[in-house]
Formats: C-alpha cells, sequence, structure tokens
C-alpha cells in the first residue's frame, strides 16, 4: 500500500466514522463534544504512560477513550444540576481535565518529551509507517483500527436508527414509547468518545474536530432527510480527505490542516448556496418575489403592496376567528380583509349559520355535532 | 503597577508573575460574566483558535516575530471570528453550538495549514509562533502586566458606564430593541471585550485555558448572587483570587502555572456548586429529602388518624408509598412520640393527634384557598404557602378563609 | 358510551399526589375516565393538568396514588396508550418527513429493531388520509403551520392504534378550522369505541363536543359526565367566582357574575 493510499484510505475512514455520527451530534446541539472530548483525554495518556509505561496504541486508546468518557459523563452531571447552562459546562470540563493531564506530563512523562502536538493527537503523516502484517499484506495499523470503529459505529446506527429518531426528534414522545433519551445519549456519546480517540491517534485531534461538525453542518444545510444528511455528510468528508491530501502535498503543509479547511469550503459553498437554506438562494428568491410583486403592483396601477397582511391570518377586527379571504391588504381599506369585512369568500357554512357578524368560538364549537347524551 | 510588584514580598519574576495572573483573573472574570449570561462561553474557545492564522498571517505580513503585531493580528482574527459565529446562527439554520463547531475548527486548520507551510518554506524567523496556543506564564515581563493593567481597567469603566443597557440587553433583548437600545452595538462592544481578554490571555495560560478562566469566575459568582452588579463584582474578585493564589501554588510546587490556576478554578467552581445557599446541590438535595420526609410524615399521621381510634396495621398505610418507608416514617413519628405500637398495629398517642389534627386543618384550610381564593383580599401579589397560609398571606385573610370554608375534595357523577 | 359498556375504565387515577418541592401540584385526585368516551380534563391556569396526564402515565413521578389503564398498573399498560405531549420539546429543525414522523407511531408494534415492514403502510396512509395531510407526506416538519404540525402528531397518535387517546393541550394556537378538523377526527375516534383524553380549556367546545369532563384545580373538583360535572357551582369551585372564563358557566342557566 502506498504511502498515499495509506494516509488517504485513513483520512476517509475517519472521515466516514465521525460523518455517521457527527450529524446526530449536530441535530442535539451536541457539537462541541468532539472538542471537549479531544481535550480531556490528555489525563488518561499520561495515566496508561504512568503505569504500564507504554505508549503503544491499544492501551493508550483504551486509557483516553476512559477519559472521554469521564468528560461526557462530567458534563451531563453538571447540566442535571440546572445550575449550569451547556456551554458552559464544556467550558468549565475540559480545561479541567486538560490541566489535570498537563500537570500529569508535566511531573511523571516529561522525562520522554510527549510532544502535545504529533505524539499524543497523532500526525496523519505518519500513518504509513506503522504497519500490521496481515496475512501477506502490511496494512497501516490506523487503518485497520479506524475501520473497526467505523464498521462499529455503522452497526449502532442501523440498530438503534428507530430509537435515536426518535429520541432526538421528539424525547418527550420517546418516554411514551418505552425508549429513555437519557440512555440513548449516554451511548451515542460514548461511541463518540471512543471514536474520537482512536481517531485522534491516528490523525490528530484537529481532523476529528472538524470531521464531526463541518461535514454535518454542510449536510443540514442541504437536506431534509436525516439518512441522507448522514450520507452528504460521509460524502463531504470523503471529499475533503482526498482533496485535503492532494492540497496539502502541493502546498507543503500539514495534511490534517488542509483537511479541515476543505471541508470548511464545502460548508460555505452550502451556506451560501444550498437550494433551500443557501444565504444566496434566498436573497435571490426574495429579490425575485419583490420585483414579481412590484410588477404586479404597476400592472394593476397602484403602488407596491407589502407582502405580509398587517394582521395575524385567522382574526379580524371584531375579535372573531374568521378566515381571510385571499385578497391582499391595499391601500385604502382599513383593516386586513376578512371573508366578511371584504364581502368576498365564502365563509365556512358552520360560522355562517351562527348570529351575524364575526361568529365567536363558542358558538362555532356548538356547531351540530354529535352531543354526548 | 511597579510599586506593587516591589513591594510583593517574592523575587521578582514570580511577583510579576503573580500580579499578571491575579490583573488577569480580574479581567477574565468580568467579560466571563457577559459571556456566560449570553451563553457565549464558548466563543472564547473558537476565537482562541482563530488567533492562530491571525498570528500567521501578521507573521507574513511584517516579516518578524513583533509581539505588537502578532498580537493585532491575533486581535484581528480573534473579533472576526466571533463576528463570523454571530453571523452564521443568524443567517440561516445552523445552530449556535455547530457555528461554534465550524469557525472553530475551520479556523484552527487554515492556521496549521499557513503555519506549516510558513514553516516550510523555510523561514527560520518562524519558530515559537506556536507557542501562542501553549501558555508561558513564566516569561511574563513587566509590560505585560501593565498592558492588562490597562486593559482590565479601561473594561472596568465601560462596564460601568454601560452597566444599565447592558443589564437589559442581557435580560431580555426583544425589551430592548422595543426601547430602542442600539442592540447590535452592545453585542458589538461585549464581543470586542471579551476579544481583547482573550488575546492578552493567550500569552498567560494559552489559548485552551483561557476559556476556563473566562467561565469560571462567572459561574462561581452567579452561584452566590442574583445580581448583575454584584455577579461583576464577585466574578472579578474571585478571577483575581484564583489568578493570584494558582501562581502562588505553582510557584511554590515548581509546577506549570497555566493548569494549577485552571484546576484550582475548577475546584471553587465544584465548591459553589456545590455548597451555594438556597441554590447548591447539597443543599438542594437536603431542601428535597427534608420535603420527602415531612410529607411522608403527614400522609402517614392522617392515614392513621382515618382509621379510628383501633391500631392500624403498617401495611395497610399509605396508599402508593413504598411500605418500607411508611415503617420507616412510623419509627420515627414514635421516636418523637406520635405513635405508639401496640400488638395489634399502630395508634395515634395524644400529641399525634394533635398534630395530626393541626394537618388536617392546614390541609382544610388550602383547600379553602383553592376554591376562594380569587375573593380573599390579599392586597399585594403575594402568593400562598400550603404549609403556612397565615405566614404568607396574613391572619386577616386566614380568617376570612375560615370563614367562606372549604368543601372537601367530593366527585361528582358518582365516581368514586 | 352507554352504561352499558362493560369495560374497565379507560384510566382511572386514585389518590393521586404530585408536589414540586413543597407546592402540591396534584393533591389526592380520584378521577375515572369511562371506556369508550371523549372526555375533557379542565381547570384554571396551573391546575396542574398537564401533570395528572403525564403522572396518571408514569412519566412523572407521584408522591403517591395509582393509576390504571384498562385496571392494569398504568407503567405496565404504556403500549396500550397514545399520548401527545404539549409540543414545546420537539426538534422542529430535525431532517424529518412528515411521513417518517407517523411512522414513528409504528416503531413500537413493528419492533424497534426491524425496518418498518410493507404491511405497515396501509396503518400509516390511512392515519395520514383522516387527518388530510396526505398530501404532505414528503414535507419536511418545519415546513408546516402550526395546525398542520398538529394533526401529524394526531396522525401518529392514530398510527399507534392504542385504545386510549391521551392529548395534551392540543388546540393551543391551532386555528379554528383545524380544531375543529381535530375534533371530528377525535369524536370519530371515540365512535370506534376508542377512548380518548383531552387536556383544553374552551368550555364552550367541551360542552358542545365532550361526553365527559374532569374539572381539576390541584384537587379534582368533579368528574363525570360533561353535565354533572360543568355545572356553574363546580366551576365557581375550581376557577372562583370571578375566574369562570368567557361567561362559559352557561349563558342558559345563570350568568357567572350573578352567584
Amino acid at each position: 500500500m502506498s504511502p498515499a493510499v495509506a494516509i488517504v484510505l485513513t483520512a476517509g475512514l475517519t472521515a466516514t466514522a465521525c460523518g455517521l455520527l457527527g450529524p446526530l451530534l449536530v441535530l442535539r446541539r451536541e457539537a462541541l463534544v468532539g472538542d471537549a472530548v479531544s481535550h480531556s483525554v490528555l489525563p488518561g495518556i499520561v495515566l496508561v504512560h504512568l503505569v504500564l509505561g507504554t505508549r503503544a496504541t491499544l492501551p493508550v486508546i483504551v486509557g483516553a477513550a476512559a477519559f472521554g468518557v469521564v468528560c461526557v459523563l462530567a458534563l451531563e452531571a453538571l447540566r442535571s444540576t440546572g445550575l449550569v447552562r451547556a456551554d458552559a459546562a464544556i467550558a468549565l470540563v475540559f480545561p479541567a481535565l486538560f490541566s489535570l493531564g498537563l500537570l500529569g506530563v508535566d511531573r511523571w512523562a516529561a522525562d520522554i518529551h510527549l510532544d502535545l502536538d504529533s505524539t499524543i493527537y497523532g500526525q496523519i503523516a505518519f500513518v504509513p509507517f506503522r504497519t500490521l502484517v496481515l496475512g501477506a499484506v502490511a496494512v497501516p495499523q490506523s487503518v485497520v483500527a479506524i475501520g473497526a470503529v467505523a464498521l462499529v459505529d455503522l452497526l449502532l446506527l442501523v440498530a438503534f436508527w428507530k430509537q435515536v429518531k426518535v429520541a432526538t426528534f421528539d424525547p418527550g414522545f420517546a418516554r411514551t414509547t418505552g425508549v429513555d433519551p437519557t440512555v440513548v445519549a449516554r451511548v451515542l456519546l460514548t461511541a463518540v468518545a471512543a471514536t474520537a480517540v482512536t481517531a485522534f491517534e491516528a490523525v490528530g485531534a484537529i481532523v476529528v474536530i472538524a470531521l464531526l461538525v463541518v461535514p454535518a453542518a454542510t449536510a443540514h444545510l442541504l437536506t431534509d432527510r436525516l439518512g441522507v444528511m448522514i450520507a452528504v455528510s460521509v460524502a463531504v468528508g470523503w471529499v475533503a480527505a482526498v482533496s485535503g491530501y492532494a492540497g496539502a502535498v502541493a502546498l507543503d503543509a500539514s495534511i490534517g490542516g488542509a483537511m479541515g479547511v476543505v471541508a470548511t469550503c464545502c460548508f460555505v459553498l452550502a451556506l451560501l448556496l444550498s437550494p433551500q437554506h443557501g444565504v444566496l438562494t434566498r436573497a435571490l428568491r426574495r429579490r425575485q418575489r419583490v420585483r414579481a410583486a412590484g410588477r404586479a403592483a404597476a400592472g394593476r396601477g397602484t403602488a407596491a403592496v407589502p407582502p405580509t397582511p398587517l394582521r395575524r391570518p385567522g382574526t379580524c377586527a371584531a375579535g372573531g376567528s374568521c378566515r381571510p379571504a385571499g385578497g391582499r391588504w391595499r391601500p385604502g381599506t382599513l383593516a386586513l380583509p376578512c371573508a366578511r369585512a371584504a364581502g368576498t369568500g365564502a365563509l365556512p357554512p358552520r360560522t355562517a349559520a351562527g348570529a351575524g357578524g364575526c361568529t365567536t368560538r363558542l358558538a362555532q364549537a356548538s356547531a351540530p355535532g354529535r352531543r354526548s347524551r | 503597577m511597579d510599586a506593587l510588584i516591589d513591594a510583593l514580598p517574592l523575587p521578582y519574576t514570580d511577583a510579576v508573575v503573580a500580579t499578571g495572573a491575579a490583573v488577569l483573573g480580574l479581567l477574565a472574570g468580568l467579560v466571563g460574566v457577559l459571556a456566560v449570561l449570553r451563553r457565549r462561553t464558548l466563543v472564547g474557545d473558537a476565537l482562541s483558535h482563530a488567533a492562530l492564522p491571525g498570528v500567521a498571517v501578521a507573521f507574513l505580513l511584517a516579516g518578524v516575530k513583533d509581539t505588537v503585531s502578532l498580537l493585532v493580528g491575533a486581535a484581528v482574527a480573534g473579533t472576526l471570528a466571533a463576528v463570523l459565529v454571530l453571523a452564521l446562527e443568524r443567517s440561516s439554520r445552523v445552530r449556535p453550538d455547530t457555528a461554534i463547531g465550524v469557525v472553530l475548527s475551520g479556523s484552527f486548520s487554515l492556521g496549521i495549514v499557513l503555519l506549516t507551510h510558513i514553516a516550510a518554506t523555510g523561514d527560520a524567523g518562524q519558530a515559537g509562533l506556536q507557542d501562542y496556543l501553549f501558555g508561558q506564564a513564566a516569561g511574563l515581563v513587566q509590560a505585560d502586566v501593565t498592558l492588562f493593567a490597562a486593559l482590565a481597567a479601561g473594561t472596568v469603566v465601560v462596564l460601568a458606564l454601560l452597566h444599565r443597557p447592558l443589564t437589559v440587553v442581557l435580560f431580555d433583548a426583544a425589551f430592548a430593541r422595543s426601547t430602542g437600545l442600539p442592540i447590535r452595538l452592545l453585542e458589538l462592544v461585549s464581543t470586542v471585550l471579551l476579544v481583547v481578554a482573550v488575546v492578552v490571555g493567550l500569552r498567560t495560560v494559552g489559548a485552551i485555558l483561557m476559556v476556563a478562566m473566562i467561565v469560571v469566575p462567572a459561574v462561581a459568582a452567579r452561584q452566590v448572587t442574583g445580581r448583575l452588579a454584584t455577579m461583576l463584582v464577585v466574578a472579578g474578585v474571585v478571577g483575581a483570587a484564583v489568578g493570584t493564589a494558582g501562581s502562588l501554588l505553582s510557584t511554590a510546587t515548581r509546577t506549570p502555572t497555566g493548569p494549577v490556576v485552571v484546576l484550582l478554578g475548577a475546584g471553587v467552581v465544584l465548591l459553589a456548586l456545590s455548597l451555594a445557599p438556597g441554590r447548591g446541590v447539597l443543599w438542594h438535595a437536603r431542601r428535597l429529602r427534608r420535603d420527602r420526609r415531612r410529607r411522608q410524615r403527614e400522609g402517614v399521621l392522617v392515614d392513621v388518624a382515618a382509621a379510628g381510634p383501633a391500631p392500624v396495621a403498617a401495611s395497610a398505610l399509605g396508599a402508593g408509598r413504598p411500605s418500607r418507608a411508611v415503617r420507616r416514617t412510623l419509627r420515627r413519628l414514635r421516636r418523637d412520640g406520635l405513635v405508639r405500637a401496640t400488638g395489634a398495629g399502630w395508634s395515634l398517642t395524644a400529641a399525634g393527634q394533635g398534630a395530626a389534627t393541626a394537618v388536617l386543618a392546614r390541609r382544610e384550610l388550602w383547600w379553602a384557598w383553592l376554591e376562594h381564593g380569587a375573593e380573599v383580599a390579599v392586597g399585594d401579589a403575594r402568593e400562598p404557602d400550603p404549609d403556612d397560609l397565615a405566614g404568607s398571606l396574613g391572619a386577616e385573610a386566614v380568617e376570612r378563609l375560615r370563614a367562606l370554608g372549604g368543601t372537601a375534595p367530593a366527585v361528582a357523577g358518582g365516581a368514586r | 358510551m352507554s352504561a352499558a359498556d362493560a369495560r374497565p375504565p379507560a384510566l382511572e387515577v386514585r389518590g393521586l399526589t404530585v408536589s414540586y418541592g413543597r407546592r402540591p401540584v396534584l393533591a389526592d385526585v380520584d378521577a375515572t375516565v369511562p371506556a369508550g368516551t371523549l372526555s375533557a380534563v379542565v381547570g384554571p391556569n396551573g391546575a396542574g393538568k398537564s401533570t395528572l396526564l403525564q403522572a396518571a402515565l408514569g412519566l412523572l413521578p407521584a408522591d403517591s396514588g395509582r393509576t390504571l389503564v384498562e385496571g392494569r398498573p398504568a407503567r405496565a399498560a404504556l403500549d396500550r396508550v397514545a399520548y401527545v405531549p404539549q409540543r414545546d420539546a420537539v426538534d422542529w429543525d430535525f431532517p424529518i418527513t412528515v411521513r417518517e414522523v407517523v411512522e414513528m407511531g409504528r416503531y413500537r408494534a413493528a419492533g424497534w429493531f426491524r425496518r418498518v415492514r410493507r404491511s405497515e403502510r396501509p396503518v400509516v396512509d390511512e392515519s395520514l388520509d383522516r387527518v388530510g395531510m396526505t398530501a404532505f407526506a414528503g414535507r419536511q416538519i418545519s415546513q408546516l403551520s402550526g395546525g398542520q404540525r398538529q394533526r401529524v402528531f394526531l396522525a401518529r397518535a392514530l398510527a399507534q392504534q392504542a385504545p386510549l387517546l391521551v392529548m395534551d393541550e392540543p388546540f393551543a394556537g391551532v386555528d379554528a378550522r383545524t380544531e375543529a378538523a381535530l375534533l371530528d377526527v377525535l369524536t370519530a375516534v371515540r365512535d370506534e369505541g376508542r377512548s380518548v383524553v383531552v387536556v383544553h380549556h374552551d368550555l364552550g367546545t367541551v360542552r358542545a363536543r365532550f361526553d365527559h369532563a374532569l374539572l381539576l384545580n390541584v384537587r379534582a373538583v368533579a368528574c363525570g359526565p360533561v353535565a354533572e360535572a360543568l355545572t356553574p357551582a363546580n366551576l365557581r369551585r375550581a376557577y372562583g367566582a370571578a375566574g369562570v372564563p368567557g361567561g362559559a358557566a352557561g349563558r342558559e342557566e345563570e350568568p357567572a357574575w350573578t352567584r
């Protein structure tokens, strides 16, 4: 396996794992959990080094994942006190855990010169050099590790698809159908912590944070289906992996950084041009509407009309409830033309039967219908 | 400032670091209050990461590692990032946390690309640019401390001047807009204050740990006061105290300053969260337990009373309550001399009879309030306390309620 | 819904007491919802109407008391209930279509770990059709009006095919036309022999369309057939003399303010 293929494959698998979970984080307003976890795992790594005296991949991942889970639980505990808001909870937990790790490095690990940037948090450029022999071929360790994690994430998502969907969309309903939203949240965040930690070790923290949030945010701007959103998010991650690598080689710059930049570019494009939610597309649509309205007004020989009615539909001056007539408010009429005032448009038969004028809610409600007895 | 540093009974460098940490704590505490109340603590996180490309670009433009131009670069990039986060939130369906996440990872990635690109192009002068992300408080010099002090003084002045409009905007932005306050401008002012504090903080405790310095004093202060003005003062004091104590502790133990300050701050927050009077976790738990016990106690008393003079078995008491709780409550009541156990079961003592009557009378009064509350003139917006109507509503209102009388709960339609 | 309905009550609450802190929100509430009725829970603001529903279904811890759904403890009978909560916890931006929301009603019955089967489709289609949302099945939920959203949640509850339908303030923020349409659906559901419980505060509608009412103000003031439960005297006891809403104490009988 050539170095380039190994790097792109590792990055792409990371993008897959992150792209599967990221959309759920974004939808649950927990987009910054990846950032929090990435800083919180340091004490775990130091602890493993201290107790086992090793920097081998597997024990480090386990130790780091343990502290990732500690971070997630601490966040939940802080939030459950009701005294601290979600953002402040994150800002309290991860600096504290990170500081704990820094002190540990200072006290016990200084002799081995743990370089925080690359050794602990991985450097994707080193991926091809650490291989594992599977059968007859040498496969980079990280491809195996991240591939396994991505597979587990996929299986989890497929197995618990309905629970995740219900608990995220409507927690109140979930509870009545026997799904506990807090359990779902805990499983999801644990999966995020494990994924993030495995990926840090191989590709570096910043790549993971970027791939958890940015592709998912991009996808959220592009689609209204959860399944599609996840697929788009994975795809954007792969685009970032492939073109990020190419860009980094061309610029002679950090591969991880370049991937983050490419992902962000995708996000900016979606933000501007998304067919439904894009900033530019919406501005364009608004302008077309205003122009069309202006043309129509000019055709009728009146001034341009305000596009929104002055009153909420369904109310009228008399205080009852009636339906607005189709027409727009025009200068000259006093109030929003409700069906009665304008003298056009049919009233619902039931209300029309009531005593003249706008019928009240009460009268309308006592319309024919099955009486109780 | 110089006089203060000289007056401290510490070696010169330590005195500089301690003073610097104190002033920074004060500054971060003040702006942190705004950030925490606006739920923007992590904007600090985003813009401290965003400072990295700012530093890189400033270096590219200036060509040398000059503190002032690097700081300016960081500040400009930070402000840009903060404004971007705000714009993203408003423009589209991007949520606040996602906006922060995107700006944070996007700008940091850009910074890394720029830095690695600079390094690869072989400019020897670039070494050490990354240090802007990890603090080096020991490298603090007196000029930095003077700069912090000036900024802190400026922040105090701005906050003192804008205290009222800021309170309105923070509490109720819609109302603020209706009164014609320039909301955008006030938001910009508080954002700039935050950016400036974070950028100078980068050098002292490092970008990541700066986040903690912003959030710790404000959260701790919120637990002990409910007023913005007091909160600002308390947060400033807590920030300064944590900074000083942390730096002194780190000098004494020969450990890095930043992490010690942060951990100390985390400890302070934990203490405040658990012990804050009327609000803290422990206090709250105690109150919950007391209320639960009291309810159980009254429930069992009334049940025993309702069973009449004959002794009643514990298993027949407390419909719906777990029987272990009933037994425990009975033991407590016996300890207090309100019930006695006989071979046949439990019955009330004379004191217990009195207590049960009092509970029933109180309930009766509460029913009367629910039914006739609207007819009783209370005079102001006082709300009834079900356990102490006389105390919460006044004796006169209670007299009137007694006269009106409550009807015992009854169910029409023969369902019962 | 006749006296001959020998089924156990759809919902039965005995001695239910719930407190938030020291304040009792519900005190010793007894109530019965006979099977096959369209029942309303009415009462002034803060009377504990939503709390009653949640505690009755075991979604909120109660201090004491018990609830039975069709004669069985509520927690064990949740599959017999379709509950439409108030809508504040719903994430409107969630990428989900109307049809998918309604399909959620089938998740429990169809199995949590299986795909929604083809055989479930008719149920979903029919539920959508009954609330008139078939044409909107492919829309994302945030593109709907308040009334349309409420129709979708009713469709989801219908898809659950539960014998008891419980709705918390389904008509809040809903236009009059939708309210009438939803009430027609609920009446039809009742006519199929199912039971419906609705928190509502329009006494006029309750008198006109409902069979049974629980008048609540922290404790149960009255519970029974609408005509017996919502008497002027009972309404005064629940709302206070001045508080009976909109003269709804009944214009024919006695204006509320004469006392």
